[in-house]
């Protein structure tokens, strides 16, 4: 088997479990914000925070074992174009509250029958592309270009501030994942509701160890001296494009990692919710509800290819590999899902 | 940069609708537009009056790419690679690119499979062309269309590993057997820089371009290849042997400054 059909494979393994255990668990970082600031009911948002932390533990220790290096990956880049993670992750955020649920969540809805998020995945799709390579692609490059900082050092990463400040590479490493894992899982098990729920800890242990395997797949077994494929794990927006556009050139197009991912998500959604009776078919009660999705969907497009990524691309992926652009994104994403719920520009509960 | 970027987004556009506008008017006049290649130079005088066949030849491009700077092609030519009917040329062409010949590969019976493949560097959406010739003197053209858009996420500086320059590896078979036809993978780290590209400092970079490859089997020809600016950065190559005894491979880099390097693959034949 070839280097790139094994990655492609891997990847609908990892989608299958992640549409299985999203549809089980119901992991989303959307209704998880909603319910902690409307209900004060924490769980779902301890569980992203648990999958966050165990993303990038996980992640750290292979590449401390040196399967792949994630350096490599496109959120360690040399310059911080922080307008463009800062926006697109506020769009994305406001969007995702619009839309009642980023683009993994509405693949895993899709798959037990919401047709609410077959409208948000393809406006997300068509807007993901039009801004990286569409209409809006010459005024995103713009912007980064614009707003792009020059670094004193060459790795974007926290562990790359510090080891810049003097601290030898090994400790600088230590200290920056256990400065950002340690908040995230003391977040995550302060709560005792949280800790006595096996449904939400699994989900977000489970969701957190795909980050790592997504690595795994495309760094170590897709790596080859001469056709190696590009280091990537769990991401959403430029997928979902990929696979609009895979669908409709697949004569002319490389299957890719991420378009695995996406169909296998929606195959393992639609499976667990057969074998468990819960497929139902959603549709829109009103018009309006209609448009609302819409606008989310094009904001999260927009704001996910600005940013190069969305909750689980930047929250999970992103954050993981410790990349200073990721702590930017993630930033703007809960800015922007939080006045989705709070302040003047608060939202409807749907 | 903001405003080249808006000005090179304009010209398209306008050049694109000019460019339709002119279609739809030659459309009511001819019934059909003539190929690419009919009215390119370079395949004009290469061809030099002969009338090529367009099958037997296939050019397998993606048809979009996010990344013009490695495009993966691969060129077919039909052939059964025998000592009295074999294609002995294959020249590629980028129509729109600065210098448009990528690259023009010699091959022998020894070959045994008509078929290169490489990465290449397209700059902007075009049509890419392959033709090939026989020993009998007989021209195959192939064309085909490829999309670029523009590459927002890979924008890392083209950084190279200075201290492993011209280093080359290669894959051959661990064993064949005699007449049987090998797949050889192999790649040299090189920039190909093209002289046409600014640095950070706002110099133009000087040209250093890999421009010849030759793979022997110990005193037989196997490929030869001569590229030009349009072969990505680190150049691969994926050819055929067919070996009738064991032998050694070697496989040849040279650059323009001089430097060249030799690598030596031993082939088992059973």
């Amino acid at each position: 088997m070839s280097n790139t059909v094994l990655v492609a494979w891997s990847g609908l393994v990892i989608g299958l479990i992640f549409g299985a255990v999203g549809q089980r668990t119901g992991f989303c970082l959307t209704s998880g914000i909603r319910r902690y600031a409307q209900e004060r009911d924490g769980r779902m948002l301890r569980a992203f925070a648990l999958a966050c932390a165990i993303a990038l533990i996980g992640s750290q220790i292979l590449a401390a074992y040196g399967y792949f290096n994630l350096n490599r990956s496109l959120y360690i880049q040399p310059g911080l174009p922080w307008l463009a993670y800062l926006g697109g992750g506020l769009l994305f955020g406001y969007g995702m509250m619009l839309a009642n649920g980023c683009g993994a969540r509405a693949l895993v809805l899709l798959g037990s029958g919401n047709l609410r998020s077959l409208v948000v995945l393809l406006m997300l799709g068509i807007a993901g592309q039009m801004t990286l390579t569409g209409l809006l692609a010459p005024l995103r490059l713009s912007i980064t270009e614009a707003t792009t900082l020059a670094l004193p050092f060459a790795d974007a990463s926290l562990s790359g501030v510090l080891s810049h400040w003097g601290v030898s590479p090994t400790l600088a490493l230590t200290l920056a994942v256990a400065a950002v894992a340690v908040p995230l899982l003391l977040f995550a098990l302060a709560d005792p509701l949280f800790r006595r729920s096996p449904r939400h800890i699994l989900g977000g242990f489970t969701i957190g160890l795909l980050v790592p395997a997504g690595w795994f797949a495309t760094g170590y077994l897709g790596a080859d001296d001469f056709d190696p494929v590009s280091l990537a794990s769990l991401t959403f927006i430029a997928p979902a494009s990929n696979s609009i556009q895979y669908v409709m050139l697949s004569t002319g197009t490389a299957l890719s990692f991420g378009v695995t991912v996406v169909a296998g998500i929606v195959a393992g959604s639609l499976a667990t919710a057969l074998l468990t009776g819960s497929a139902q078919l959603q549709g829109f009660p009103t018009p309006q509800r209609m448009v609302r999705y819409i606008i989310g969907g094009l904001f999260m497009g927009v704001g996910g290819a600005a940013a190069l990524g969305c909750s689980i691309g930047q929250g999970l992926t992103g954050l993981s590999t410790l990349a200073l652009g990721s702590f930017i994104a993630v930033a703007g994403i809960l800015v922007g899902a939080w006045l989705g719920v709070r302040g003047p520009l608060r939202l409807s509960t749907v | 940069m903001t405003t080249t970027i808006v000005t090179r987004f304009l010209r398209r556009t306008v050049a694109g609708l000019s460019i339709a506008a002119a279609l739809t008017l030659l459309g009511s006049a001819t019934a059909y537009a003539a190929p690419v290649w009919e009215r390119f130079e370079p395949v004009k005088a290469l061809l030099d009056g002969a009338t090529p066949r367009t099958n037997g030849i296939g050019l397998d491009i993606p048809l979009v790419s996010e990344d013009g700077s490695s495009v993966p092609l691969t060129v077919t030519a039909d052939s059964r690679m025998r000592d009295d009917d074999y294609i002995e040329e294959i020249h590629l062409f980028a129509t729109r690119n600065p210098n448009p010949e990528i690259a023009s590969f010699r091959l022998t019976p020894h070959t045994g499979l008509a078929r290169i493949a490489t990465r290449i560097r397209l700059n902007e959406t075009q049509e890419v062309i392959a033709v090939a010739r026989t020993n009998s003197g007989e021209y195959l053209v192939s064309s085909r269309e490829a999309r670029v858009t523009v590459n927002g996420c890979l924008t890392r500086a083209d950084t190279y590993d200075a201290d492993n320059i011209m280093n080359a590896r290669y894959r051959v078979p661990n064993e064949l057997a005699r007449g049987e036809i090998g797949e050889v993978l192999t790649m040299i780290n090189h920039p190909m820089e093209t002289g046409l590209r600014e640095g950070a400092d706002g110099e133009i970079i000087p040209r250093r371009l890999i421009n010849r490859f030759t793979a022997t089997l110990d005193d037989r020809t196997v490929l030869e290849a001569r590229f030009n600016t349009s072969i990505s950065a680190n150049p691969y190559l994926r050819f055929h042997v067919r070996p009738e005894e064991a032998g050694t491979l070697t496989l040849a880099w040279e650059d323009e400054t001089g430097a060249a390097t030799q690598e030596k693959a031993p082939l088992q034949v059973r």
